[in-house]
């Protein structure tokens, strides 16, 4: 929420005398973010990192996609930290010999669009269901609680695999599928804080002032709201991330030769004693992408709310 | 504060717990816990020939009348003591005189009929009748106490050989398929199934044979690989009769078996490009094989120019392995290309999931092999529904050309089991047609056991070989892990069937 | 209270069987389950005896019209896998997930919410860091991944604990419960975490502060009791994983729960086992849900009075 205070407490009544000392202008906004995500360290770290991620997923296909693909059964599950076969195989190589920093690199891709998708889909969607839920209540709100309900109850597996069968193990419809198990999550956490929310003070002030329902919602409500939706939404990613290597793992989800992290992890499990590089990176790739994500949504919460801002101030 | 309490207390409770901690129940005694990879769905001893339900029933609480020894695939007594043909469509058996089930009644002519007819009971889909006796329409004729004629409407000179497969079930059954208490005569004697958890049996005092060791089984599941290599070797079981070769890193306790299952590709024929030779034989000229031994597949797997193993008679000894020749297979393609053939239709490789251990890996790298080579392949890989329904008849109208993976097992002792299904024009999972096949075909069915029949199996492999119906890929092994307390060693049967009583104790 | 029970269970229902004729239509989309239950080698004859004898080949309103009635006669079919009525195969597995839900969720719960609220109250301190970071490291690992490295390393390696199994022993339980605790575990901190930050500032935490009550007090009571809405709403929806979701931890240590059954009645298209199933584990969700909702009203006196 925007203060309505002005900063350093100079009102339009007073004018500044003239002074010789030379005071420079505040800082823009943006400039102000960068410094406070500074002095956080741990989600500067994070920020960083998510960058690098999206460098990869972006450039990755296009700069290393041959080199991803191209077998080499005599380098089959080749051990990490050596150079002999180049810097490309610093990280090892999979069961079919080909480089697992390469691969880390290009599968980047389909795990991002799959997991920013869905889980942006997923809490947008989700989220203002939920706020309309749980603010307008009645008839409109039951119904969208019991849709949050079935949802829930069907179990994530069985409409992928329903999909996936249907529609073919790609990288689209698993964004849908996922996209549509996520929801209920949003939707219920929405209207709980939503129902405790439009008890409080302000939101009555605002009614009595004449604010239409829209705006209360967009203005007072959803900006609480939505610190714990993007909390949920950080690790969700992970979340999603997993539920696609659960589902290669039954065998369900994406097949070769597309490749995702979660992939790369399931083929790797058949290697967990002999050759544990194979799961050990890409998993590790979804951990620090879900690490710095959550540090940089909590770095987020901190830095919006004007009450907490000042202990990355400081 | 309360947490520092908490804090302090959690480290203690962990440790506590830990030193509590009993390691999981041993396999103890004189019981032999063998781990599986699936609970099978039913234990009605007429399922015997699903892998699952053979490993704990066959040969431990039923018996089969005859017995194929698995290594030379002939046939030895077991609940027949001999057979001989008496006329074009009849065969006499004779039956074993001594032996009781387990529920007390006895083994003679007329229970052996009340067996064979609940097996075949059109009402009921054993497994056995379905696989075996699909096409076999027989009748079953009380002679004397001991003896039983079978009579067919087809002349089916090695009748006997099926016949080990028919295990023979108590006489108070319940006639349908689907009793949970399965009674035989074998050496051990059914206890309990808990859905979910395990299936105990224990030794029969009664049986008619040596007395085993062992004093009974418990068999429990676990469907990872690595876990069940890790139960025999912390001593949770005795015997994991399958795990994957990535698992099987213990010299001592592991062996290395032929577990008579013969993996290809089939090729689609009547489809285009895959009609023409030229690219048939290109495809398998494109596969590094030594490449893939000993890399993606164990290095014991033998190179396939039959469908099935040597052991069986009918193998063709003379049929060679296809040498790794790139060049030829370019050339090869380049010259179907020039004829006009579309070499750039895209054929689509499709994998069946879990089919044998790195199943994946597999259709991958040969997916890279064949690309080399010029052709145009998309890989895709299903489970085992959608891998049925492809590669079993009707198949559908507008497929297009596809290499499906396939593993076959054949460790009944002949041919005729594979060959027709598989190759036959009006075979439910055959892609080819050749007149010459099916003359042979035809041919040995008709032919008595012996050199005679062995010859012309012979024959129609050399023409399947000709025809170039498969690209060939392995005749595969695979791995037990045995608990060194025991001493018990795998052979080709151990796919389908672990017999506790030839289980010794160290 | 009684009403809105009531009101609730009513609705339920509804969802209920809207999730069932769902079910019913999207199960049998995946295809005919014939080739699956006979051998390869079956003849077409075999093959078709066997669909016309379960009905497959009928049109589907049929065969939906034929459930209906059964499930009116209280009949819910036999398994196809199991020979056996699908409702005794389901009850045992979810038995075995329930028991599993019951041990993690309250652990998770109660040890998230603790670890939470002193990470939020020093945001930015050493254990709000330390605690984030290990509970995030922890909620992104595969439970795969987690469950077969914890085999190895203290079973095999260590000896300590068993490798798998479903047994009453304690020592069955301390992996598998382990494994499916970390990621609810990591999530509820997070969660809290945010709630109780967002607490912390709020006018009314100031006014407690203001007037003199314990510190102790602030936290646990009047804090704890608002920010815990949106914990337990997370905690329901990992619950409700839990139930339909467990099946890589029932897998792995071979523990025949729901989860497991649910995947293999996909793969098996035995799809009496599948609807029942989620029949039953929708049932759990549902009430588990309005277990929660009676929970808000108990926790936020505002609301209880709409």
């Amino acid at each position: 929420m925007r203060s309505s205070i002005p900063a350093f407490g100079i009102t339009d009544m007073q004018k500044p005398s003239e002074s010789t000392a030379f005071i420079p202008p505040p800082p823009s906004r943006g400039l102000r973010l960068l410094l406070l995500l500074w002095n956080d360290k741990f989600a500067f770290a994070g920020a960083m990192f998510v960058l690098m991620v999206v460098l990869f997923a972006i450039f990755g296909p296009w700069l290393l996609g041959d080199v991803a693909t191209k077998m080499n059964l005599r380098a089959r599950n080749m051990e990490p930290f050596t150079l002999e076969k180049g810097w490309l195989f610093i990280l090892g190589a999979d069961a079919l010999g080909r480089s697992i920093l390469a691969r880390i690199m290009v599968a980047g891709q389909n795990t991002m669009a799959v997991a920013t998708t869905a889980v942006f889909a997923a809490m947008i969607i989700g989220g203002t269901f939920g706020l309309m839920a749980g603010f307008i209540g009645g008839w409109f709100g039951n119904v969208v609680m019991r849709l949050a309900d079935m949802i829930m109850s069907f179990p994530s597996l069985l409409i992928a695999m329903i999909v996936l069968y249907m529609l073919e193990p790609r990288v689209e419809n698993l964004i849908i599928v996922l996209g549509i198990t996520r929801m209920p999550i949003y939707m219920r956490t929405a209207r709980a804080e939503v129902l405790e929310i439009r008890e409080r003070l302000f939101v009555s002030a605002a009614r009595v002032m004449g604010a239409s329902n829209w705006r209360i919602i967009g203005r007072h409500i959803a900006p609480i709201v939505l610190p714990t939706l993007t909390t949920i939404a950080a690790l969700d990613f992970a979340f999603v991330m997993l539920v696609e290597s659960a589902l290669s793992f039954l065998g369900i989800g994406i097949q070769p030769p597309d490749i995702t992290w979660g992939l790369m992890v399931s083929q790797g499990k058949n290697y967990l004693q002999t050759a544990w590089w194979l799961s050990f990176f890409p998993g590790l790739a979804i951990m620090l992408t879900a690490l710095s994500l959550n540090l940089l949504s909590n770095w987020v919460r901190i830095a919006l709310d004007p009450v907490q801002r000042w202990r990355l101030e400081v | 504060m309360k947490w520092t309490k908490f804090l302090l207390g959690l480290p203690l409770a962990v440790s506590a717990v830990a030193l509590m901690a009993v390691t999981g129940a041993e396999a103890a005694g004189k019981i032999v816990t063998v781990v599986l990879s699936e609970e099978p769905d039913v234990i009605d001893p007429c399922e015997s020939t699903r892998s699952n339900v053979g490993r704990i029933v066959k040969q431990n609480i039923t018996e089969t009348l005859t017995f194929i020894d698995p290594k030379t695939a002939k046939i030895s007594a077991k609940l027949a003591t001999g057979w001989k043909q008496t006329g074009d469509l009849t065969w006499q058996i004779s039956l074993r005189k001594g032996v009781k089930f387990h529920d007390g009644s006895d083994f003679n002519a007329a229970s052996a009929k009340k067996a064979i007819e609940r097996t075949l009971n059109p009402k009921s889909d054993c497994e056995i009748r379905l696989k075996m006796f699909g096409n076999v329409k027989m009748s079953v004729k009380v002679v004397d106490d001991y003896t039983i004629d079978i009579s067919t409407v087809k002349t089916q000179p090695i009748l006997p050989t099926m016949l080990g497969t028919m295990t023979i079930t108590g006489p108070n059954m319940q006639p349908l398929k689907g009793d949970r208490n399965p009674v035989g005569t074998g050496p051990y004697k059914f206890v309990k199934w808990v859905p979910g958890q395990e299936v105990v049996t224990t030794r029969f005092d009664g049986y008619w044979g040596a007395k085993p060791e062992a004093e009974g089984a418990r068999y429990i599941f676990r469907k990872e690989s690595a876990v069940r290599a890790a139960m025999v070797k912390a001593g949770e079981a005795d015997i994991a009769p399958n795990i994957a070769l990535q698992d099987a890193t213990d010299k001592k306790m592991d062996f290395g078996y032929f577990n008579s299952e013969t993996t290809r590709l089939r090729i689609d024929m009547s489809q285009k490009p895959l009609d023409d030779i030229r690219i048939r034989q290109a495809m398998n000229y494109a596969i590094d094989r030594d490449a893939l031994i000993g890399s993606i597949f164990s290095e014991d797997v033998v190179n396939m120019t039959n469908l099935v193993v040597p052991s069986i008679p009918g193998h063709n000894p003379a049929l060679k392995v296809w040498p790794y020749d790139l060049a030829k297979a370019k050339k090869l393609v380049a010259e179907a290309k020039a004829d006009g053939v579309d070499v750039g239709k895209e054929i689509v490789m499709l994998g069946r999931l879990g089919i044998y251990p790195n199943a994946t890996e597999a259709m991958e790298a040969m997916h890279a092999m064949l690309s080399e080579a010029g052709l145009n392949v998309k890989l895709k890989m299903v489970e085992v529904s959608q891998w049925v329904d492809i590669f079993t008849k009707p198949f559908a109208q507008d497929r297009g050309p596809v290499l499906q993976q396939g593993q076959h097992d054949n460790n009944n002792g002949d041919p005729v089991f594979s060959v027709f299904f598989k190759y036959g024009c009006e075979g439910p999972q055959s892609t080819t047609c050749d007149k010459q096949v099916d003359a042979g075909i035809t041919k040995a069915s008709a032919t008595a056991a012996g050199p005679a029949r062995d010859k012309v199996w012979q024959d129609v492999f050399a023409r399947l070989h000709e025809l170039v119906v498969d690209v060939q890929m392995f005749h595969m092994i695979g791995y037990s892990r045995v608990n060194p307390r025991i001493n018990f060693t795998p052979s080709i049967s151990t796919n389908s069937e672990v017999h506790i009583a030839e289980v010794k104790f160290n | 209270m009684g009403t809105y029970l009531i009101r609730r269970a009513f609705h339920s229902f509804l969802s209920l069987a809207g999730l069932l004729i769902l079910v019913f239509f999207l199960a049998r989309l995946t295809g005919d389950p014939t080739n699956l239950y006979l051998p390869l080698d079956a003849t077409l004859e075999a093959r078709q005896e066997f669909t016309e004898k379960h009905g497959f080949n009928d049109p589907i309103y049929v065969q939906f019209g034929r459930y209906l009635v059964q499930l009116a006669q209280g009949d819910l079919g036999d398994s196809l896998m199991k020979a056996r009525p699908a409702i005794d195969v389901v009850l045992e597995a979810f038995w075995v997930t329930l028991s599993l839900a019951a041990v993690v969720i309250p652990i998770a719960l109660i040890g998230s919410v603790v670890v939470g609220a002193l990470a939020a109250y020093k945001p930015g301190g050493a254990f709000d860091r330390i605690g984030t970071i290990a509970a995030l490291l922890g909620a992104s690992a595969p439970d795969f991944w987690v469950a077969i490295t914890g085999i190895i390393i203290f079973s095999l390696t260590l000896g300590w604990l068993p490798t798998s199994g479903y047994e009453g022993h304690l020592v069955y339980w301390i992996m598998p419960v382990t494994v499916l605790l970390i990621r609810p575990f990591g999530l509820l901190v997070q969660v809290a975490r945010g709630s109780m930050l967002s607490v912390f500032s709020s006018a009314f935490v100031k006014t407690a502060r203001a007037k003199g009550v314990k510190e102790r007090s602030v936290i646990f009571i009047h804090a704890l009791r608002n920010a815990m809405l949106p914990v337990i709403t997370v905690a329901g929806d990992q619950a409700a994983g839990i139930l339909n979701g467990a099946v890589i931890v029932e897998t792995i240590f071979g523990w025949p729960g729901v989860g497991k059954l649910m995947i293999d009645s996909i793969f098996n298209r035995d799809f009496a086992v599948l609807q029942t199933s989620i029949l039953v584990t929708a049932v759990a969700i549902f009430t588990v849900n309005i277990a929660i909702d009676i929970a808000y009203a108990f926790l936020d006196p505002r609301i209880r009075h709409n």
